[in-house]
Protein backbone atom coordinates (compact mmCIF):
# COMPACT_ATOMS: atom_id res chain seq x y z
CA UNK A 1 0.00 0.00 0.00
CA UNK A 2 2.77 2.01 0.87
CA UNK A 3 4.44 1.99 -2.10
CA UNK A 4 1.58 3.05 -4.21
CA UNK A 5 1.53 6.17 -2.91
CA UNK A 6 5.16 6.59 -3.13
CA UNK A 7 5.52 8.46 -6.80
CA UNK A 8 7.90 6.96 -9.50
CA UNK A 9 8.25 9.90 -11.67
CA UNK A 10 9.02 11.51 -8.61
CA UNK A 11 13.00 11.78 -9.14
CA UNK A 12 13.21 11.96 -13.15
CA UNK A 13 10.48 14.68 -13.26
CA UNK A 14 12.58 17.01 -10.97
CA UNK A 15 15.93 15.73 -13.20
CA UNK A 16 14.09 17.02 -16.41
CA UNK A 17 12.26 20.40 -14.71
CA UNK A 18 15.62 21.73 -13.67
CA UNK A 19 17.08 21.20 -17.04
CA UNK A 20 14.32 22.92 -18.87
CA UNK A 21 13.93 25.76 -16.32
CA UNK A 22 17.14 26.18 -16.33
CA UNK A 23 17.68 26.91 -19.93
CA UNK A 24 14.75 28.77 -19.81
CA UNK A 25 15.54 31.19 -17.21
CA UNK A 26 19.08 31.73 -18.64
CA UNK A 27 17.80 32.87 -22.12
CA UNK A 28 15.42 35.77 -20.94
CA UNK A 29 17.98 37.78 -18.79
CA UNK A 30 20.67 37.89 -22.18
CA UNK A 31 21.48 41.20 -23.16
CA UNK A 32 20.54 42.04 -26.93
CA UNK A 33 23.80 42.05 -28.49
CA UNK A 34 24.63 38.71 -26.91
CA UNK A 35 21.71 37.72 -28.23
CA UNK A 36 22.72 38.15 -31.89
CA UNK A 37 25.51 36.46 -31.62
CA UNK A 38 23.27 33.78 -30.72
CA UNK A 39 20.90 34.14 -33.80
CA UNK A 40 23.54 34.62 -35.90
CA UNK A 41 24.76 31.55 -34.89
CA UNK A 42 21.75 29.62 -34.84
CA UNK A 43 21.16 30.67 -38.14
CA UNK A 44 24.56 28.86 -38.92
CA UNK A 45 24.05 26.12 -37.28
CA UNK A 46 20.81 25.64 -39.23
CA UNK A 47 22.70 26.21 -42.56
CA UNK A 48 25.42 23.34 -41.48
CA UNK A 49 22.50 21.17 -40.62
CA UNK A 50 20.78 21.92 -43.99
CA UNK A 51 24.03 20.93 -45.72
CA UNK A 52 23.88 18.03 -43.44
CA UNK A 53 20.40 16.63 -44.51
CA UNK A 54 21.38 17.22 -48.46
CA UNK A 55 21.38 13.68 -49.44
CA UNK A 56 23.56 14.54 -52.27
CA UNK A 57 26.52 14.95 -50.88
CA UNK A 58 26.85 11.39 -49.23
CA UNK A 59 26.48 10.52 -45.80
CA UNK A 60 27.77 12.55 -43.09
CA UNK A 61 28.39 10.43 -40.22
CA UNK A 62 31.64 9.21 -39.05
CA UNK A 63 33.49 12.17 -40.88
CA UNK A 64 33.63 16.36 -40.32
CA UNK A 65 31.70 18.73 -42.13
CA UNK A 66 34.27 20.03 -44.13
CA UNK A 67 35.82 16.48 -45.10
CA UNK A 68 32.15 15.86 -46.53
CA UNK A 69 32.48 19.08 -48.04
CA UNK A 70 35.86 18.04 -49.74
CA UNK A 71 34.15 14.83 -51.22
CA UNK A 72 31.67 16.34 -52.68
CA UNK A 73 33.67 18.92 -54.51
CA UNK A 74 36.08 15.91 -55.48
CA UNK A 75 33.68 14.46 -57.42
CA UNK A 76 32.21 17.92 -59.02
CA UNK A 77 28.71 17.55 -57.07
CA UNK A 78 28.92 21.76 -56.61
CA UNK A 79 28.31 21.90 -52.80
CA UNK A 80 27.83 25.42 -51.98
CA UNK A 81 31.07 27.80 -51.08
CA UNK A 82 30.09 29.66 -48.24
CA UNK A 83 29.40 26.49 -46.22
CA UNK A 84 33.01 25.73 -46.48
CA UNK A 85 33.69 29.05 -45.83
CA UNK A 86 32.17 29.23 -42.56
CA UNK A 87 33.78 25.81 -41.74
CA UNK A 88 37.00 27.19 -42.20
CA UNK A 89 35.99 30.30 -40.26
CA UNK A 90 35.15 28.25 -37.23
CA UNK A 91 36.59 25.07 -36.89
CA UNK A 92 37.58 24.89 -33.63
CA UNK A 93 34.07 24.34 -32.46
CA UNK A 94 32.76 21.16 -32.64
CA UNK A 95 29.38 22.26 -32.93
CA UNK A 96 30.20 23.22 -36.62
CA UNK A 97 33.19 20.90 -37.09
CA UNK A 98 30.80 17.64 -36.39
CA UNK A 99 27.50 17.06 -38.48
CA UNK A 100 24.44 16.43 -36.84
CA UNK A 101 24.54 12.78 -35.65
CA UNK A 102 28.04 13.04 -34.37
CA UNK A 103 26.85 12.45 -31.11
CA UNK A 104 24.79 9.25 -31.83
CA UNK A 105 27.03 6.31 -31.44
CA UNK A 106 27.79 4.50 -35.09
CA UNK B 1 59.79 -17.55 -76.46
CA UNK B 2 62.08 -17.79 -73.13
CA UNK B 3 61.86 -21.96 -73.27
CA UNK B 4 62.19 -22.31 -77.10
CA UNK B 5 65.24 -20.22 -77.18
CA UNK B 6 66.77 -22.13 -73.95
CA UNK B 7 66.55 -25.79 -76.08
CA UNK B 8 68.24 -24.07 -78.98
CA UNK B 9 71.48 -24.41 -77.50
CA UNK B 10 72.81 -28.09 -77.40
CA UNK B 11 73.71 -27.62 -73.38
CA UNK B 12 77.58 -28.65 -74.63
CA UNK B 13 78.80 -26.49 -72.12
CA UNK B 14 78.17 -28.66 -68.62
CA UNK B 15 79.86 -31.83 -70.46
CA UNK B 16 82.81 -30.36 -71.80
CA UNK B 17 86.07 -29.55 -69.61
CA UNK B 18 86.17 -26.49 -67.57
CA UNK B 19 88.50 -23.66 -69.58
CA UNK B 20 91.34 -22.80 -68.34
CA UNK B 21 90.71 -19.79 -67.11
CA UNK B 22 87.74 -20.55 -64.72
CA UNK B 23 85.76 -17.53 -65.01
CA UNK B 24 82.78 -18.42 -67.21
CA UNK B 25 81.23 -15.17 -69.22
CA UNK B 26 79.10 -12.86 -67.00
CA UNK B 27 75.56 -12.49 -67.95
CA UNK B 28 74.53 -8.83 -67.28
CA UNK B 29 71.00 -9.17 -66.03
CA UNK B 30 69.03 -6.87 -67.74
CA UNK B 31 67.50 -3.84 -65.84
CA UNK B 32 64.25 -2.07 -66.61
CA UNK B 33 63.12 1.19 -65.29
CA UNK B 34 60.78 0.82 -62.71
CA UNK B 35 57.91 3.63 -61.25
CA UNK B 36 55.69 2.08 -58.49
CA UNK B 37 52.79 3.54 -58.50
CA UNK B 38 50.93 1.84 -55.38
CA UNK B 39 50.70 5.19 -53.40
CA UNK B 40 47.00 5.42 -54.08
CA UNK B 41 46.49 1.85 -51.87
CA UNK B 42 48.49 3.27 -49.10
CA UNK B 43 46.31 4.22 -45.68
CA UNK B 44 48.22 6.54 -43.36
CA UNK B 45 45.32 7.15 -41.08
CA UNK B 46 43.55 4.73 -39.91
CA UNK B 47 40.51 5.41 -38.35
CA UNK B 48 37.69 2.92 -38.23
CA UNK B 49 34.98 4.93 -37.18
CA UNK B 50 33.25 5.44 -39.93
CA UNK B 51 30.28 2.98 -41.63
CA UNK B 52 31.28 1.62 -44.90
CA UNK B 53 27.85 3.71 -46.57
CA UNK B 54 30.86 6.60 -47.35
CA UNK B 55 32.51 3.52 -49.69
CA UNK B 56 29.20 3.15 -51.81
CA UNK B 57 28.71 6.62 -51.66
CA UNK B 58 31.86 7.85 -53.07
CA UNK B 59 32.09 4.63 -55.73
CA UNK B 60 28.69 5.69 -56.77
CA UNK B 61 29.49 9.48 -57.03
CA UNK B 62 32.69 8.45 -59.67
CA UNK B 63 30.83 6.28 -61.38
CA UNK B 64 27.85 8.25 -62.06
CA UNK B 65 29.64 10.44 -64.74
CA UNK B 66 31.41 7.36 -66.39
CA UNK B 67 28.12 5.59 -66.89
CA UNK B 68 26.12 8.33 -67.95
CA UNK B 69 28.78 9.06 -70.57
CA UNK B 70 28.72 5.20 -71.54
CA UNK B 71 24.58 4.76 -71.57
CA UNK B 72 24.72 7.85 -73.73
CA UNK B 73 26.82 6.13 -76.29
CA UNK B 74 25.35 3.20 -76.20
CA UNK B 75 21.33 3.96 -75.96
CA UNK B 76 21.99 7.22 -77.98
CA UNK B 77 22.16 10.80 -76.47
CA UNK B 78 18.39 11.21 -75.65
CA UNK B 79 18.81 8.70 -73.75
CA UNK B 80 16.80 9.63 -70.38
CA UNK B 81 18.53 8.59 -67.16
CA UNK B 82 16.39 9.10 -64.06
CA UNK B 83 16.82 8.98 -60.60
CA UNK B 84 15.40 6.06 -58.49
CA UNK B 85 13.07 8.72 -56.93
CA UNK B 86 11.69 10.30 -60.58
CA UNK B 87 10.86 7.21 -61.83
CA UNK B 88 7.23 7.02 -63.82
CA UNK B 89 5.74 3.74 -63.78
CA UNK B 90 6.06 2.79 -67.99
CA UNK B 91 8.23 4.87 -68.76
CA UNK B 92 11.69 3.92 -70.67
CA UNK B 93 14.88 5.23 -69.04
CA UNK B 94 18.26 4.43 -67.81
CA UNK B 95 19.05 4.44 -64.05
CA UNK B 96 22.72 4.39 -62.93
CA UNK B 97 22.76 2.74 -59.79
CA UNK B 98 24.81 0.30 -57.51
CA UNK B 99 23.54 -3.56 -58.01
CA UNK B 100 23.01 -5.76 -54.44
CA UNK B 101 22.67 -9.01 -54.48
CA UNK B 102 19.70 -10.73 -51.95
CA UNK B 103 21.19 -13.63 -51.02
CA UNK B 104 20.08 -16.52 -48.57
CA UNK B 105 22.70 -18.10 -48.65
CA UNK B 106 25.14 -15.28 -47.81
CA UNK B 107 26.51 -16.31 -44.68
CA UNK B 108 25.42 -13.77 -41.78
CA UNK B 109 26.88 -13.18 -38.34
CA UNK B 110 23.70 -12.04 -37.31
CA UNK B 111 21.87 -14.91 -38.34
CA UNK B 112 24.43 -17.37 -37.05
CA UNK B 113 23.78 -15.14 -33.53
CA UNK B 114 20.11 -15.81 -33.92
CA UNK B 115 19.66 -19.29 -35.05
CA UNK B 116 22.67 -20.52 -32.64
CA UNK B 117 20.09 -22.09 -30.05
CA UNK B 118 18.46 -24.48 -32.27
CA UNK B 119 19.68 -24.95 -35.83
CA UNK B 120 22.90 -27.07 -36.84
CA UNK B 121 25.57 -25.11 -38.05
CA UNK B 122 25.68 -24.67 -42.16
CA UNK B 123 27.90 -26.66 -44.20
CA UNK B 124 30.67 -24.61 -45.84
CA UNK B 125 29.99 -24.02 -49.15
CA UNK B 126 32.26 -23.45 -52.04
CA UNK B 127 29.45 -20.96 -53.81
CA UNK B 128 26.64 -19.18 -51.95
CA UNK B 129 23.98 -18.48 -54.81
CA UNK B 130 20.65 -20.42 -54.94
CA UNK B 131 17.54 -19.78 -57.04
CA UNK B 132 16.08 -17.77 -54.58
CA UNK B 133 18.65 -14.86 -55.13
CA UNK B 134 16.88 -11.58 -56.21
CA UNK B 135 18.89 -8.45 -57.43
CA UNK B 136 18.11 -4.89 -56.29
CA UNK B 137 19.51 -1.70 -57.34
CA UNK B 138 20.06 1.14 -55.34
CA UNK B 139 20.89 4.40 -56.04
CA UNK B 140 21.46 7.47 -53.54
CA UNK B 141 17.91 7.33 -51.98
CA UNK B 142 16.11 4.28 -53.01
CA UNK B 143 16.48 0.71 -54.42
CA UNK B 144 14.35 -1.51 -57.01
CA UNK B 145 13.63 -5.03 -57.66
CA UNK B 146 15.29 -6.09 -60.73
CA UNK B 147 13.79 -8.77 -63.26
CA UNK B 148 14.16 -9.48 -66.94
CA UNK B 149 17.39 -9.66 -68.96
CA UNK B 150 20.12 -9.45 -66.39
CA UNK B 151 21.86 -12.44 -65.46
CA UNK B 152 21.52 -12.88 -61.83
CA UNK B 153 23.35 -15.58 -60.97
CA UNK B 154 26.76 -13.64 -63.15
CA UNK B 155 25.94 -9.99 -61.12
CA UNK B 156 27.75 -9.43 -58.15
CA UNK B 157 26.98 -6.81 -54.83
CA UNK B 158 28.60 -3.56 -55.54
CA UNK B 159 29.38 -3.21 -59.09
CA UNK B 160 27.75 -0.57 -60.67
CA UNK B 161 26.27 -0.32 -63.88
CA UNK B 162 23.66 1.56 -66.00
CA UNK B 163 19.98 -0.21 -66.47
CA UNK B 164 18.11 0.53 -69.71
CA UNK B 165 13.94 -0.71 -69.10
CA UNK B 166 10.75 0.52 -67.78
CA UNK B 167 9.29 -0.03 -64.25
CA UNK B 168 5.88 -2.29 -64.12
CA UNK B 169 2.85 -2.17 -62.31
CA UNK B 170 4.36 -4.54 -59.72
CA UNK B 171 6.80 -2.39 -59.00
CA UNK B 172 9.75 -3.96 -60.60
CA UNK B 173 12.23 -2.63 -62.64
CA UNK B 174 12.11 -4.70 -66.18
CA UNK B 175 15.75 -4.41 -67.41
CA UNK B 176 16.21 -4.74 -71.22
CA UNK B 177 19.35 -3.71 -71.75
CA UNK B 178 22.62 -3.09 -69.11
CA UNK B 179 26.10 -1.35 -69.56
CA UNK B 180 28.75 -1.45 -67.07
CA UNK B 181 31.61 1.15 -66.85
CA UNK B 182 33.92 -0.82 -69.28
CA UNK B 183 37.75 0.03 -69.44
CA UNK B 184 39.40 3.28 -69.31
CA UNK B 185 41.72 4.87 -71.55
CA UNK B 186 45.15 3.34 -72.00
CA UNK B 187 48.45 4.84 -72.45
CA UNK B 188 50.48 3.41 -75.34
CA UNK B 189 52.79 1.06 -74.59
CA UNK B 190 56.62 1.64 -75.38
CA UNK B 191 58.11 -0.41 -78.21
CA UNK B 192 61.04 -2.04 -76.39
CA UNK B 193 64.08 -3.43 -78.56
CA UNK B 194 64.55 -6.76 -76.77
CA UNK B 195 62.90 -9.61 -74.84
CA UNK B 196 62.63 -8.47 -71.16
CA UNK B 197 61.18 -10.95 -69.09
CA UNK B 198 58.72 -10.53 -65.67
CA UNK B 199 58.24 -13.60 -63.73
CA UNK B 200 55.02 -13.90 -61.40
CA UNK B 201 54.64 -16.30 -59.05
CA UNK B 202 51.79 -17.04 -56.00
CA UNK B 203 51.27 -18.83 -53.22
CA UNK B 204 54.42 -20.22 -52.51
CA UNK B 205 53.23 -21.40 -48.99
CA UNK B 206 56.53 -21.39 -47.11
CA UNK B 207 55.41 -22.85 -43.99
CA UNK B 208 52.97 -25.65 -44.69
CA UNK B 209 53.68 -29.00 -43.17
CA UNK B 210 54.39 -30.73 -45.86
CA UNK B 211 57.03 -29.46 -47.92
CA UNK B 212 56.53 -30.67 -51.37
CA UNK B 213 57.36 -27.14 -53.45
CA UNK B 214 60.25 -27.23 -51.58
CA UNK B 215 62.51 -28.58 -53.99
CA UNK B 216 60.72 -26.17 -56.65
CA UNK B 217 61.02 -23.79 -55.16
CA UNK B 218 64.85 -24.13 -54.70
CA UNK B 219 64.87 -24.54 -58.63
CA UNK B 220 62.44 -21.58 -59.00
CA UNK B 221 65.27 -19.62 -57.17
CA UNK B 222 68.28 -21.21 -58.91
CA UNK B 223 66.55 -20.52 -62.35
CA UNK B 224 66.34 -16.90 -61.83
CA UNK B 225 69.67 -16.21 -60.32
CA UNK B 226 71.32 -18.32 -63.22
CA UNK B 227 72.41 -21.52 -61.44
CA UNK B 228 71.26 -23.91 -63.24
CA UNK B 229 71.66 -24.76 -66.62
CA UNK B 230 74.41 -24.26 -68.88
CA UNK B 231 75.89 -20.99 -70.29
CA UNK B 232 72.75 -20.14 -73.26
CA UNK B 233 70.48 -21.11 -70.18
CA UNK B 234 71.63 -18.72 -67.86
CA UNK B 235 72.30 -16.18 -70.61
CA UNK B 236 68.59 -15.84 -71.12
CA UNK B 237 67.92 -16.12 -66.78
CA UNK B 238 69.46 -13.04 -66.97
CA UNK B 239 66.81 -11.67 -69.23
CA UNK B 240 64.07 -12.08 -66.35
CA UNK B 241 64.55 -8.28 -65.33
CA UNK B 242 62.51 -8.39 -61.88
CA UNK B 243 60.26 -11.44 -60.15
CA UNK B 244 56.79 -10.33 -58.84
CA UNK B 245 55.54 -12.51 -56.01
CA UNK B 246 52.01 -12.02 -55.58
CA UNK B 247 51.06 -13.25 -52.23
CA UNK B 248 50.32 -15.85 -49.97
CA UNK B 249 54.36 -16.54 -49.77
CA UNK B 250 52.99 -18.34 -46.10
CA UNK B 251 50.68 -21.21 -46.14
CA UNK B 252 47.66 -21.18 -44.83
CA UNK B 253 48.82 -23.32 -41.48
CA UNK B 254 51.00 -20.63 -40.45
CA UNK B 255 47.92 -18.79 -39.27
CA UNK B 256 47.04 -21.52 -36.68
CA UNK B 257 44.27 -20.15 -34.30
CA UNK B 258 45.56 -22.34 -30.77
CA UNK B 259 46.83 -19.06 -29.28
CA UNK B 260 43.74 -17.52 -29.06
CA UNK B 261 41.69 -20.43 -28.21
CA UNK B 262 43.71 -22.63 -26.03
CA UNK B 263 45.11 -21.59 -22.33
CA UNK B 264 47.86 -19.15 -22.05
CA UNK B 265 50.02 -21.45 -20.08
CA UNK B 266 49.82 -24.21 -22.78
CA UNK B 267 51.46 -21.60 -25.53
CA UNK B 268 53.49 -19.26 -23.75
CA UNK B 269 56.38 -21.12 -24.98
CA UNK B 270 55.03 -22.09 -28.71
CA UNK B 271 56.28 -20.06 -31.23
CA UNK B 272 53.88 -19.07 -34.08
CA UNK B 273 54.46 -20.75 -37.08
CA UNK B 274 54.92 -17.75 -39.34
CA UNK B 275 58.20 -16.60 -37.11
CA UNK B 276 59.63 -19.86 -39.02
CA UNK B 277 57.86 -19.36 -42.45
CA UNK B 278 59.10 -15.45 -42.12
CA UNK B 279 62.79 -16.49 -41.12
CA UNK B 280 62.48 -19.17 -44.70
CA UNK B 281 60.95 -16.44 -46.72
CA UNK B 282 63.56 -14.22 -45.72
CA UNK B 283 66.78 -16.47 -46.73
CA UNK B 284 64.93 -17.21 -50.29
CA UNK B 285 64.53 -13.26 -50.91
CA UNK B 286 68.15 -12.80 -49.95
CA UNK B 287 68.94 -15.98 -52.62
CA UNK B 288 66.87 -13.99 -55.11
CA UNK B 289 68.47 -10.42 -54.11
CA UNK B 290 70.68 -10.32 -57.34
CA UNK B 291 66.91 -9.14 -59.22
CA UNK B 292 64.25 -6.88 -58.35
CA UNK B 293 61.80 -8.67 -56.41
CA UNK B 294 58.73 -7.36 -55.19
CA UNK B 295 56.45 -9.03 -52.89
CA UNK B 296 52.94 -8.28 -52.60
CA UNK B 297 51.24 -9.48 -49.23
CA UNK B 298 48.38 -11.85 -50.18
CA UNK B 299 45.10 -13.27 -47.51
CA UNK B 300 47.79 -15.26 -45.06
CA UNK B 301 50.72 -13.20 -44.79
CA UNK B 302 51.55 -11.41 -41.72
CA UNK B 303 50.04 -7.61 -42.40
CA UNK B 304 46.44 -6.15 -42.29
CA UNK B 305 43.49 -8.76 -43.49
CA UNK B 306 41.43 -5.88 -45.30
CA UNK B 307 42.07 -4.30 -48.73
CA UNK B 308 44.06 -2.75 -49.64
CA UNK B 309 46.84 -4.75 -47.62
CA UNK B 310 49.81 -2.79 -46.49
CA UNK B 311 53.05 -3.92 -47.39
CA UNK B 312 54.68 -6.66 -44.78
CA UNK B 313 56.96 -4.49 -42.56
CA UNK B 314 60.83 -4.96 -43.58
CA UNK B 315 61.71 -5.64 -39.85
CA UNK B 316 60.52 -8.90 -41.18
CA UNK B 317 63.24 -9.19 -43.40
CA UNK B 318 66.58 -8.53 -41.85
CA UNK B 319 68.55 -10.17 -44.04
CA UNK B 320 67.35 -9.22 -47.48
CA UNK B 321 65.90 -5.72 -46.49
CA UNK B 322 69.23 -4.44 -46.64
CA UNK B 323 69.42 -4.71 -50.84
CA UNK B 324 67.61 -2.09 -52.39
CA UNK B 325 66.51 -4.76 -55.26
CA UNK B 326 63.62 -5.74 -52.81
CA UNK B 327 60.63 -4.37 -52.84
CA UNK B 328 57.72 -4.83 -50.38
CA UNK B 329 54.46 -3.64 -51.78
CA UNK B 330 50.70 -3.39 -51.31
CA UNK B 331 47.65 -5.76 -52.53
CA UNK B 332 46.36 -4.38 -54.95
CA UNK B 333 49.70 -3.80 -56.69
CA UNK B 334 50.33 -0.93 -59.18
CA UNK B 335 53.68 -0.86 -61.10
CA UNK B 336 55.15 0.68 -64.51
CA UNK B 337 57.61 -1.77 -65.87
CA UNK B 338 59.65 -0.84 -68.28
CA UNK B 339 56.49 1.70 -69.57
CA UNK B 340 54.47 -1.58 -69.30
CA UNK B 341 51.82 -0.84 -66.58
CA UNK B 342 50.73 -3.82 -64.25
CA UNK B 343 48.02 -3.89 -62.06
CA UNK B 344 47.00 -7.15 -60.28
CA UNK B 345 46.28 -8.59 -56.79
CA UNK B 346 47.28 -11.79 -54.37
CA UNK B 347 43.61 -13.43 -56.03
CA UNK B 348 41.04 -12.33 -52.81
CA UNK B 349 39.04 -10.30 -55.23
CA UNK B 350 38.33 -13.16 -57.84
CA UNK B 351 38.13 -15.58 -55.21
CA UNK B 352 35.25 -13.68 -53.48
CA UNK B 353 33.44 -12.98 -56.91
CA UNK B 354 33.48 -16.66 -57.37
CA UNK B 355 32.01 -17.89 -54.63
CA UNK B 356 28.88 -15.05 -55.08
CA UNK B 357 28.47 -15.62 -58.56
CA UNK B 358 28.29 -18.02 -60.92
CA UNK B 359 31.68 -17.28 -62.67
CA UNK B 360 34.18 -19.67 -62.20
CA UNK B 361 36.90 -18.84 -64.05
CA UNK B 362 39.66 -16.47 -62.86
CA UNK B 363 40.13 -15.72 -65.77
CA UNK B 364 36.65 -14.44 -66.64
CA UNK B 365 36.39 -13.07 -63.39
CA UNK B 366 39.22 -10.71 -63.84
CA UNK B 367 37.92 -9.71 -67.98
CA UNK B 368 34.26 -9.11 -65.68
CA UNK B 369 36.32 -6.82 -63.13
CA UNK B 370 37.96 -4.88 -65.82
CA UNK B 371 34.78 -4.18 -68.04
CA UNK B 372 33.24 -2.81 -64.27
CA UNK B 373 36.43 -1.02 -64.01
CA UNK B 374 36.11 -1.91 -60.22
CA UNK B 375 38.80 -4.12 -58.65
CA UNK B 376 37.33 -5.77 -55.89
CA UNK B 377 33.18 -5.04 -56.48
CA UNK B 378 32.34 -7.26 -53.29
CA UNK B 379 34.44 -4.56 -51.21
CA UNK B 380 33.02 -4.22 -48.59
CA UNK B 381 30.33 -6.34 -48.62
CA UNK B 382 31.86 -9.66 -48.45
CA UNK B 383 35.15 -8.79 -48.72
CA UNK B 384 37.10 -7.06 -46.28
CA UNK B 385 38.39 -3.21 -46.90
CA UNK B 386 39.12 -0.43 -45.31
CA UNK B 387 36.18 2.19 -45.03
CA UNK B 388 37.24 4.62 -47.10
CA UNK B 389 35.24 8.04 -47.59
CA UNK B 390 36.49 10.26 -50.11
CA UNK B 391 37.22 7.87 -53.03
CA UNK B 392 37.33 4.22 -53.89
CA UNK B 393 40.68 3.67 -54.99
CA UNK B 394 39.98 0.20 -56.50
CA UNK B 395 37.79 1.86 -59.13
CA UNK B 396 40.36 1.81 -62.26
CA UNK B 397 41.34 5.15 -63.36
CA UNK B 398 44.12 3.87 -66.43
CA UNK B 399 44.16 0.99 -68.26
CA UNK B 400 46.90 -1.44 -67.36
CA UNK B 401 48.63 -3.25 -70.05
CA UNK B 402 48.92 -6.17 -67.50
CA UNK B 403 45.80 -7.29 -65.16
CA UNK B 404 47.01 -10.29 -63.33
CA UNK B 405 45.43 -12.39 -59.86
CA UNK B 406 47.34 -14.35 -57.65
CA UNK B 407 46.46 -18.25 -56.20
CA UNK B 408 44.54 -18.60 -59.06
CA UNK B 409 43.92 -22.68 -59.53
CA UNK B 410 45.85 -23.43 -63.12
CA UNK B 411 47.76 -20.90 -65.06
CA UNK B 412 45.32 -18.77 -68.18
CA UNK B 413 46.23 -15.88 -69.78
CA UNK B 414 44.48 -13.93 -72.43
CA UNK B 415 44.67 -10.91 -74.44
CA UNK B 416 41.78 -8.92 -73.96
CA UNK B 417 40.89 -6.35 -76.63
CA UNK B 418 38.88 -2.91 -75.24
CA UNK B 419 36.42 -0.62 -77.20
CA UNK B 420 38.96 1.56 -77.69
CA UNK B 421 41.70 -0.04 -78.79
CA UNK B 422 42.89 -1.00 -75.04
CA UNK B 423 44.78 -3.95 -75.29
CA UNK B 424 45.34 -5.87 -72.03
CA UNK B 425 46.89 -9.27 -71.06
CA UNK B 426 44.93 -11.04 -68.38
CA UNK B 427 46.97 -13.33 -66.24
CA UNK B 428 45.91 -15.68 -64.01
CA UNK B 429 48.89 -17.17 -61.56
CA UNK B 430 49.13 -20.24 -60.37
CA UNK B 431 49.88 -21.03 -56.48
CA UNK B 432 53.25 -22.24 -56.48
CA UNK B 433 52.69 -24.92 -53.34
CA UNK B 434 49.97 -27.08 -55.50
CA UNK B 435 50.82 -26.10 -59.10
CA UNK B 436 54.73 -25.77 -58.71
CA UNK B 437 53.96 -23.66 -61.95
CA UNK B 438 55.13 -19.96 -62.31
CA UNK B 439 55.05 -17.45 -65.64
CA UNK B 440 57.24 -15.61 -67.55
CA UNK B 441 55.95 -12.57 -69.18
CA UNK B 442 57.54 -11.22 -72.26
CA UNK B 443 57.21 -7.24 -72.02
CA UNK B 444 58.47 -6.81 -75.73
CA UNK B 445 55.54 -8.97 -77.15
CA UNK B 446 53.31 -9.18 -73.60
CA UNK B 447 53.01 -13.06 -74.06
CA UNK B 448 52.56 -15.32 -71.13
CA UNK B 449 53.80 -18.70 -70.25
CA UNK B 450 53.73 -21.21 -67.73
CA UNK B 451 56.82 -22.23 -66.53
CA UNK B 452 56.36 -25.77 -64.28
CA UNK B 453 59.06 -26.83 -62.11
CA UNK B 454 57.10 -29.82 -60.69
CA UNK B 455 59.82 -32.11 -62.17
CA UNK B 456 59.66 -34.46 -59.46
CA UNK B 457 55.97 -35.21 -59.00
CA UNK B 458 55.00 -34.65 -55.50
CA UNK B 459 53.48 -38.38 -55.23
CA UNK B 460 56.63 -39.69 -55.85
CA UNK B 461 57.61 -39.72 -51.80
CA UNK B 462 61.49 -40.28 -52.51
CA UNK B 463 61.82 -37.00 -54.27
CA UNK B 464 58.84 -35.23 -51.87
CA UNK B 465 60.78 -36.10 -48.88
CA UNK B 466 64.55 -34.75 -50.27
CA UNK B 467 65.46 -31.83 -47.88
CA UNK B 468 66.56 -28.81 -49.35
CA UNK B 469 68.48 -27.05 -46.63
CA UNK B 470 70.11 -23.83 -47.80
Amino acid sequence: MTTKRGLITDSFKVVKRAKRGGKREKAPPSPLPQKDAETVREEDLQQLIQFDLDWRFGPCTGISRLQRWERAKHHGLNPPEEIRDLLLQTHADPKYKLSLWSEYPL
Amino acid sequence: MFSDLNAQKDGSSLLCCPTSDDQGPIFERASLSYIPLFERYRVGERSFSRQYAHIYAARLMQMRPLLAERAQQKWGPEVLIRKLCELQTGEQCCIVGTLFKRMDLQPSILKEISEEHNLLPQPARAKYISEADELILEDELQRIKLQGKIDRDKCVTGSVIAIYGAERNDGKFTVEDLCTADLPLQTARPTLSSDRFVLLASGLGLGSSHADSMLSLQLLVDMVTGQLGDQGEQSRSATISRVLLAGNLLSQCTQDKDASTKAKYLTKKTQAGSVDAIRLLDELLLQLSSVPVDVMPGQYDPTNYTLPQQPLHSCMFPLSSVYPTLQLASNPYQANIDGVRFLGTSGQNVCDIQRYSSMDSHLQILEETLRLRHLAPTTPDTLGCYPFYQKDPFILEECPHVYFSGNAPTFESKLFKGADGQEVLLVTVPEFSSTQTVCLLNLRTLECEPISFAAFSANDDEESEMNISH
